[in-house]
């Protein structure tokens, strides 16, 4: 093919709108990979560091435990436990994560990951957390959606519990 | 960076728009583009999720972060291409020269424009589960042709390559594409070429 002014020139307003069209039609133009290394799955939730604290403000609100008690029950420090509630510790100690999950009955390996003390397996878990961030806000009572987004998590969570 | 005026279509009131195709992208472009498109892949992805809109149609390339991509511009055989309208990046493509070859039997081993990674800004994608009609049309048109203008510049004869997403099969087909299986090492996704009969076929008018 040689170079010449129709290939240099942008192209007539007639091809650009057939080609609209059939773009239209197609449902993407998308070429590349799918793969989950590329992806923005994992950077969303490494970029919600509050979650890991929202969610087990959650849990135990759900179980009508106060943060002391909570505390007294897990054996852990009321400070430690507020610093994970309102974000400010965001990387807890493995023996934290440990003994929160034994407490609120949850899968300690899951809870690890959600914390980012574990690698992230679980693509389920993943898009469960995405789901509950989306539908939670941090208000006094749990309304019934936020429950409902609660309590579909909790049940990702407590699947198959394993030990750390 | 070189840049280039074309026009693509605004889908409210279907007119023509102004707009700049750019080619020479640098690594930093890669991650300002990401942290314009990143905030609406996210909104997406929430309105998705909030309405239990099924995983199989989820726009595949939501997940996709350019930023991660940058690296691959510092490879010399690398090209960014990018256009801007209204300010805005409206659409990105990495192509590469070197590492890949024709695959087509006529053409077989000869060299070719490899189209690494194409996508469309968020906001211009037709999410029908959730009525978002997309704002600019023929943004993957106006790149694609960018691959094949490359191909001839560098002599390839408008050979172009590339692994489409399962969702974007029909379109590089119907440019005259050739499907040539699936890729096992890459992802599974088919492996198109294009053949320079067909590529002046695109090219025309």
């Amino acid at each position: 093919m040689s170079t010449d002014a129709r290939f240099e020139d942008r192209p007539s307003r007639e091809w650009l709108r057939r080609m609209a069209e059939l773009e239209d039609r197609c449902e993407s133009v998308t070429a590349g990979g799918l793969a989950h290394d590329l992806g923005m799955l994992e950077a969303a939730l490494s970029e919600e560091p509050w979650l890991f604290g929202r969610f087990i403000q959650f849990a135990r609100r759900a179980r009508h435990l106060s943060v002391e008690k909570l505390a007294e029950q897990a054996d852990i420090d009321i400070a430690e436990i507020l610093g994970i509630e309102c974000g400010a510790n965001m990387k807890p100690a493995p023996r934290t994560v440990h003994k929160l999950a034994q407490t609120l009955g949850l899968s300690s390996g899951k809870l690890m990951e959600l914390c980012g003390l574990a690698e992230p397996q679980d693509e389920g878990l993943r898009l469960a957390a995405l789901r509950f961030a989306a539908r939670s806000e941090p208000v006094t009572e749990l309304s019934a959606a936020e429950r409902e987004a609660f309590e579909e998590f909790v049940k990702v969570l407590s699947e198959s519990p394993e030990s750390i | 960076m070189s840049e280039r005026p074309i026009e693509i279509i605004r889908r409210e009131g279907e007119i023509h728009v102004p707009a700049i195709v750019y080619d020479g992208l640098k690594p930093a472009d890669l991650v300002l583009i990401e942290r314009a498109w990143g905030p609406t892949r996210l909104r997406l992805l929430q309105e998705l999720l909030g309405r239990d809109v099924p995983r199989s149609e989820w726009p595949e390339s939501l997940h996709w972060d350019w930023s991660r991509k940058a690296d691959e511009l510092r490879y010399l055989e690398a090209t960014g291409f990018g256009i801007v309208c209204e300010r805005e990046w409206q659409g990105v493509m990495l192509t590469k020269t070197v590492s890949h070859v024709a695959q087509l039997p006529a053409e077989k081993g000869r060299p070719l424009v490899y189209v690494d990674y194409l996508e469309s800004a968020p906001w211009n994608w037709r999410i029908r589960p959730l009525g978002q009609e997309g704002q600019y049309k023929a943004v993957g048109t106006v790149l694609f042709r960018e691959a094949v203008r490359q191909s001839v510049k560098e002599g390839f004869h408008g050979r172009v390559g590339l692994h489409a997403l399962p969702k974007a099969e029909e379109f590089y087909r119907r440019c005259g594409l050739t499907p040539l299986g699936r890729d096992r090492r890459k992802q599974n996704l088919t492996y198109f070429e294009l053949g320079p009969t067909e590529a002046e076929g695109f090219l025309r008018d």
